[in-house]
C-alpha cells in the first residue's frame, strides 16, 4: 500500500515539474523583480527596495489605469455573458441534427489566434476599413471604432464569448428538462419558468463562464495593444511600456497588482454568487 | 372535482405514430390507469392531457371544456414525475409555494396550505430542508404535495413510483390511493407495472401500440381479458386454440386437438370459427383421476416447484404443448406423475385477435 501510494506520485511528476519549472519559477522571478532597484543600462540594479509598490498604489495614474481595466474587463463578461446565454441554451436544448455544426461554428473562433483576430477587426473597424467605407458610400458620417474602448470592448467580446458559452451550456444541460415541465405544470409561464428555475440552476455556469472572462480580460494584452492602437490605456499595456523604458521592477510589480486585484474580484464575485446555488452540491 | 373525456386523440412523431386514436371517459373523482408495456403510448397519452404534447387530432376536455389548445401553465394540472422533478435549488416550502405564487395565494393562506398538505404526506418539519437531503420516498411525497396543495383540477402521475425499491413501492401504492380518495381528486396513473394498476385503479386502461385493446377494472383485465395482448401482459396465462362448435348456455364449446371444453367470452363468436382461450394457472384444478363434472385433459408432470405460497407446475399436454398450472403451496404430484387438468368453465375465457 505504501509503496502503491509512492508510485502514485511518481505519476504526477511530470505535472508537477512542468508546474514549477514554468509557472513557478517565472512567477518567483517576478516576485523579486518587483522589489529590485531599476537601472538604465541593465534589468535592475543592485540592491531592493518597496517604491516600486509604493508608486504603483499611490500614483493616481496607475490606479486609474487599473479601475480602467476592471471596469473594461466587466462590461466585456457582461456583454458576453447576455450574448452567449441564449447560443448556449439554444445549443444545450437543441435536437437539431445541425447541432455538431453549431457547436463548431461556436468554437471555430478558437481555431484562429489572438493576433489574427485582432487584426481581423482592425480591417473592419479602421477609419478606413470596411465598416467606414461602407458608411462613406452610403453618404454617412465617419464613426470611431477602433482607436478606443468600444473597439476593444467589441473584439475582446468577440474573442471571448466561447469561454462564456461553454462553461454556459454545460450548466444548461444539466437541468432536467422535466423542472421546466413541471413548473409549466404549476402554472408557471415562460417568463417565471426562466427567472425562478432555469436562470438560478444554470448560476455555476454564470459563475464559472463570468469568473474566466472577467480573468482573461484582465489580462488580454494583444487586443488593447492592437485595437486601441496606444490611446486605450490597460495595465497590461502599461507594463509592456516599463519594458521598454527598463522599469522591469516597476512593471513587474504593476503585473504582480493587477494580478492580486484580479483574484481578490474573482474571490469576492464568487461569493458574491454563491448564495445562488443553494441546494446545488 | 373533474370529469376528464378524450375523444379520438391521435398524436404522430413525423411519421411514426404513438396514440392511434383514443377515447376514454374518467369520471369525477376517479383513479384511471393507463397500464402497457413501454412505447405503448400511455406516457404520450398522459403528456397530452398534461398539455406538453400537442395532439394531431382529437380532443381533451376538462369538465366539458375544451383544453386541447390551452398550455400546461393554463390547464390547472398537479403532475408528478417518475424522477419527481422537484427544483433542487428551492427548499420543500419553496418547492410547494412555487405554484401558489403563480396563483397569487395570499402570505397566511399559503403558509396554512402548506402545512395542511405537508401534514397530508406525513412530511410536517420538513419544510426547510432541500430535496437532495430527503430520502427518495420523501422526495416523492414533497412531488406528490407540491402537485396537490395547487389543489388542481386534475392529477397526473407519470410512473411515480418507478425509482423506489419494491418495499417501499408497496407502501406508496397504498399512500398514493389513499390520499387520491380523501382529497377526492381525479387521478390519471400512467404505469407499466400491473400489479400496481391493479392496487390502485377505479379503471384500468390497457394500451398496446397507440390503442387502448381494455378499459374495466382489476377482475375484469384479469379474468376477462379482452384481447391476447392483454391476457398475456397482465398475469401468466395458457393460451388453447380451437373451433367453437357450439353455444350452451351462457358458454361456447370449445373444440382442441385434446378435447373438447367450455368457455366465456366477451363478444358473439360465429359458430365453426376459430377460436382462442386463456386458461389462469391457478384456475386448473389438479387431480390423480378424471373429474366426472368438468371437462378435463390428460397430462403428466414434467416439473414441480414449491414457491412458498403456492406450488408451480409445468404439466406436459398429450400434443406435446406444455401447460402453467399453480395449486396449492402443499399440493404434491411428483415429476411424472400422470394427472388430469379440470377446465372450469367460468375461468376459460375467449380472446380476440385485435382489440374491438
Amino acid at each position: 500500500m505504501k509503496q502503491g501510494t509512492s508510485r502514485a506520485w511518481l505519476l504526477a511528476t511530470p505535472v508537477l515539474a512542468t508546474v514549477g519549472l514554468l509557472l513557478m519559477l517565472p512567477y518567483l522571478n517576478i516576485v523579486t523583480m518587483s522589489f529590485r532597484v531599476p537601472s538604465t543600462t541593465k534589468a535592475y540594479a543592485e540592491g531592493f527596495t518597496t517604491d516600486n509598490y509604493t508608486r504603483a498604489l499611490f500614483d493616481w495614474l496607475y490606479l486609474e489605469t487599473l479601475a480602467d481595466t476592471l471596469k473594461l474587463a466587466a462590461i466585456v463578461t457582461f456583454f458576453c455573458l447576455i450574448l452567449a446565454y441564449p447560443v448556449a441554451f439554444h445549443l444545450a436544448r437543441t435536437k437539431s441534427r445541425w447541432r455538431g455544426l453549431l457547436y463548431g461554428l461556436l468554437l471555430s473562433p478558437l481555431l484562429v489566434g489572438v493576433v489574427i483576430r485582432s487584426f481581423g477587426w482592425i480591417i473592419l473597424l479602421a477609419n478606413n476599413g470596411l465598416v467606414n467605407q461602407a458608411l462613406r458610400a452610403w453618404d454617412l458620417p465617419r464613426a470611431a471604432l477602433m482607436y478606443n474602448e468600444f473597439g476593444v470592448i467589441l473584439a475582446l467580446v468577440h474573442i471571448f464569448l466561447p469561454f462564456m458559452a461553454l462553461p454556459l451550456m454545460g450548466a444548461i444541460q444539466a437541468i432536467d428538462p422535466r423542472l421546466e415541465e413541471a413548473a409549466r405544470s404549476l402554472g408557471g409561464g415562460k417568463k417565471e419558468v426562466f427567472f425562478r428555475v432555469l436562470l438560478p440552476l444554470s448560476a455555476p455556469g454564470i459563475q464559472s463562464g463570468c469568473i474566466l472572462v472577467f480573468i482573461l480580460s484582465c489580462g488580454a494584452y494583444v487586443t488593447p495593444m492592437l485595437i486601441g492602437a496606444g490611446r486605450v490605456h490597460t495595465t497590461t499595456t502599461t507594463v509592456v511600456q516599463m519594458l521598454d523604458q527598463f522599469l522591469w521592477p516597476f512593471g513587474a510589480a504593476l503585473a504582480l497588482i493587477l494580478a492580486a486585484v484580479g483574484v481578490i474580484c474573482v474571490a469576492l464575485f464568487g461569493f458574491a454568487t454563491n448564495r445562488f446555488m443553494r441546494g446545488q452540491a | 372535482m373533474t370529469q376528464l373525456s378524450i375523444r379520438a386523440l391521435e398524436k404522430r412523431y413525423g411519421e411514426v405514430p404513438a396514440v392511434r386514436g383514443i377515447d376514454l371517459e374518467v369520471g369525477e373523482g376517479a383513479l384511471v390507469s393507463l397500464l402497457g408495456p413501454s412505447g405503448c403510448g400511455k406516457t404520450t397519452t398522459l403528456r397530452c392531457v398534461a398539455g406538453f404534447e400537442t395532439p394531431n387530432s382529437g380532443h381533451i376536455r376538462f369538465d366539458g371544456a375544451d383544453v386541447t389548445d390551452l398550455p400546461p401553465e393554463k390547464r390547472d394540472i398537479g403532475m408528478v414525475f417518475q424522477n419527481y422533478a422537484l427544483f433542487p435549488h428551492m427548499t420543500v416550502r419553496e418547492n410547494l409555494a412555487f405554484g401558489l405564487e403563480m396563483r397569487r395565494v395570499s402570505k397566511d393562506q399559503m403558509a396554512k396550505r402548506i402545512a395542511d398538505v405537508l401534514s397530508m404526506v406525513q412530511l410536517g418539519g420538513y419544510e426547510g430542508r432541500y430535496p437532495r437531503e430527503l430520502s427518495g420516498g420523501q422526495q416523492q411525497r414533497v412531488a406528490l404535495a407540491r402537485a396537490l396543495v395547487i389543489e388542481p383540477k386534475l392529477l397526473l402521475l407519470d410512473e411515480p413510483l418507478a425509482n423506489l425499491d419494491a418495499k417501499l413501492r408497496d407502501e406508496m401504492r397504498f399512500f398514493i390511493r389513499s390520499l387520491q380518495r380523501r382529497v377526492g381528486i381525479t387521478a390519471m396513473y400512467v404505469t407499466h407495472d400491473q400489479a400496481e394498476a391493479m392496487v390502485m385503479s377505479d379503471q384500468i386502461v390497457v394500451m398496446f401500440d397507440g390503442r387502448i385493446h381494455q378499459i374495466g377494472d382489476a377482475h375484469a383485465v384479469y379474468d376477462r381479458p379482452a384481447t391476447k395482448q392483454v391476457a398475456n401482459f397482465i398475469g401468466a396465462s395458457n393460451l388453447l386454440e380451437g373451433q367453437i362448435s357450439a353455444r350452451e348456455g351462457n358458454h361456447w364449446r370449445l373444440r382442441t386437438r385434446l378435447g373438447d371444453l367450455l368457455c366465456g367470452g366477451g363478444y358473439e363468436p360465429a359458430i365453426g370459427s376459430q377460436g382462442m382461450v386463456m386458461i389462469r394457472p391457478e384456475a386448473v384444478a389438479l387431480s390423480a383421476t378424471a373429474p366426472t363434472d368438468l371437462p378435463s385433459f390428460p397430462g403428466v408432470v414434467k416439473e414441480r416447484h414449491f414457491l412458498g405460497n403456492l406450488t408451480d407446475y409445468r404439466i406436459a399436454l398429450p400434443d406435446g404443448s406444455e401447460f402453467q398450472v399453480q395449486d396449492a403451496a402443499h399440493s404434491s404430484f411428483e415429476a411424472g406423475a400422470a394427472i388430469h387438468l379440470a377446465m372450469p368453465a367460468d375461468r376459460a375465457w375467449l380472446l380476440r385477435e385485435e382489440p374491438a
